[in-house]
């Protein structure tokens, strides 16, 4: 490791007097807390070294691989940017990633609260076929999807990455809106129809805004998915002029490319806004993929 | 009481959710059981030829190769992220600001594109210019350095590092909540009756998350189809189709080949094998206890 690891320790805060001596407890948290230090280093250190590597010269990449640059290389990035025609892929990534995002929030929200505030008969049905769909393998279906969406003609648009994408997020969302929403007292309901308020009137005034939390939860899940898909767009997308970041950033993948220090760089900017994403959402990113793969 | 209006809102709410899923998720797989009995290169004519794919299918090695693939990431799931965030939730219990730190770090590689991780790891493991190899070398470990990815017999195990290392987050999270979830009357009394350590970890704690233990074996299972991105990106299926996966397979005999009606077939199997498998590790899951 480069670093020098002097983090300070958490003394063990533990409340209770268990047996054994003192001092051997104070050094095994000592010892854990190192060991789990550089644990977390050494799964941080790739990322840490895409950033300074995208920032070297081409020499200094493989003489001196775990050193600074000598020479903080800035114009890698606005290179990069050109040569992988990143700002065309950033585009790309944004408006699909938007437009998937909004469908899936709306359509998730609407049939999460009609699942859970209405009984009607072939409720256990569609909760099935949901359910059912959540464990289609996402890979199995590429070669299907590509012969549905030739035949309606939609491969290479927008679409043929939104509707995917939404399809296969929906499940998951429904879910977590349905539980989230049943635990909503019936008065919610009661008082917003005395007011003389529809359903819509319901929906939109009572169910969305308590139903927040639960939102941000598919939202932020549903933002990393897309964003990061890569099978998806390899397959529905053979149009350079529609690549996704993921895709641009496969050009340099494929060993044509030995131009290191504009891969790292080129890498760096792509993962910049989910790494803000996830700086900002820490406890909702991890506790939502989590539920996300359980039930996925 | 359902009324004309309670009823036209259901069904506004629900239909086009349902119509967009079904559309595009449960028509293509009914679809491409039904392509499987063509011979058919995606353009021109198709030919029936009945069973013939999945029969092809079947005695392909190299899908079964594929298959063998798929469950050594099963296991390398199993045995390696699962004891390893099991170990890591009993000592980051505790709510800590140092412990929520190393909890982030772990669980971040989960929201880095997968081509992001694919091409981070083909470096370290590159042969001339790789880290990895650099790092042996400097610790006077010269003998063993090796042709991480293009040889063969190292490849596989090679992809298993990072996949273990992209996913022990989620697992964590998981055990983590569980082991929270204990309530500490159970502790406090385990105390009182002189129960430390091991002892507690072994007849209280464990046995108290096994079903969570169980979720996340299953998890296991399924999470193993979801290995294709990474694949993809570093080494293709290759060398020799050492580490061919079925999607990879399904993706290079479709795509490479045009083969449209086998590639149909394929699909149909990966996800009638990840049915049997989800179905029948819970099965098992259940029948254990």
């Amino acid at each position: 490791m480069s670093a020098p690891m002097t983090r300070p320790l958490q003394p063990a805060s533990s409340s209770r007097s268990e047996a054994g001596l003192p001092r051997f407890r104070w050094l095994k948290s000592k010892l854990i807390g190192a060991a789990l230090t550089v644990y977390a280093l050494v799964t941080l250190y790739p990322l840490l070294w895409l950033f300074i590597s995208a920032l070297k010269t081409n020499e200094e990449f493989f003489s001196r691989p775990f050193g600074l640059p000598s020479h903080w290389n800035w114009s890698n990035f606005s290179r990069a940017w050109e040569v992988a025609e990143m700002g065309r892929a950033y585009v790309n990534s944004f408006f699909v990633t938007i437009l998937s995002l909004i469908l899936t929030l709306v359509l998730g929200a609407l049939s999460g609260y009609v699942l859970s505030r209405f009984q009607f008969r072939g409720k256990l049905l569609v909760m099935g076929v949901f359910m059912l769909g959540m464990l289609i393998p996402i890979h199995s279906t590429l070669v299907p999807l590509f012969i549905l969406m030739n035949k309606i003609h939609i491969l290479n648009t927008y679409a043929a990455l939104i509707m995917p994408y939404t399809a296969f997020e929906l499940p998951i969302a429904i879910f977590i809106c349905v539980a989230y929403m049943n635990s909503f007292p019936k008065e919610v309901e009661e008082a917003a129809q005395i007011d003389g308020s529809g359903y819509w009137g319901i929906f939109f005034r009572m169910m969305l805004p308590l139903a927040l939390p639960a939102l941000a939860t598919v939202g932020i899940l549903a933002f990393l998915r897309y964003w990061n898909d890569f099978s998806f767009a390899l397959v529905f997308m053979s149009d350079p002029k529609l690549k996704t970041l993921p895709l641009s950033l496969s050009v340099f993948a494929t060993g044509y490319s030995t131009d290191y220090k504009l891969t790292m760089a080129a890498m760096a900017l792509a993962v910049i806004p989910t790494i803000i994403v996830y700086l900002i959402f820490q406890e909702q990113v991890m506790k939502g993929m989590t539920a996300g793969a359980v039930k996925g | 009481m359902t009324s004309m209006r309670t009823r036209s809102f259901i069904a506004i709410g629900l239909l086009p959710t349902l119509g967009i899923f079904i559309f595009f998720v449960i028509v293509p797989i009914v679809w491409s059981a039904y392509y499987g009995f063509f011979d058919w290169k995606g353009i021109g004519p198709m030919k029936f030829i009945g069973l013939n794919n999945y029969a092809e299918v079947l005695q392909d090695p190299l899908f079964w190769k594929s298959f063998k693939n798929n469950l050594l990431i099963v296991a390398a799931s199993v045995f390696g992220q699962v004891p390893i965030a099991l170990l890591l939730s009993l000592v980051l219990l505790k709510n800590g600001w140092f412990q929520k730190f190393i909890r982030a770090s772990i669980f971040m590689p989960m929201v880095l594109s997968s081509v992001v991780v694919g091409i981070i790891w083909g470096y370290i493991y590159h042969p001339q210019i790789g880290v990895l190899n650099f790092l042996l070398d400097s610790l006077g470990l010269g003998s063993w350095k090796m042709q991480w990815l293009s040889d063969p017999s190292v490849s596989m195990y090679a992809i298993m590092v990072p996949i273990i290392w992209l996913n022990v987050g989620p697992y964590l999270v998981m055990f983590i909540a569980a082991l929270q979830n204990i309530p500490s009357e159970i502790d406090d009394a385990a105390q009182i009756d002189g129960a430390h350590g091991s002892r507690k970890l072994f007849s209280i704690k464990l046995p108290m998350i096994w079903d969570t233990i169980k979720v996340a074996v299953v998890l296991c299972i399924s999470g193993s189809l979801k290995a294709f991105d990474l694949i993809y990106v570093m080494t293709g299926g290759g060398p020799a189709h050492s580490t061919e996966l079925l999607a990879s397979y399904m993706y290079n005999n479709t795509f490479s080949i045009y083969r449209f009606g086998y590639g149909s077939a394929v699909s149909t199997m990966i996800v009638v094998i990840s049915l049997i498998m989800v179905a029948g590790s819970q099965y098992l899951m259940k029948s254990k206890k």
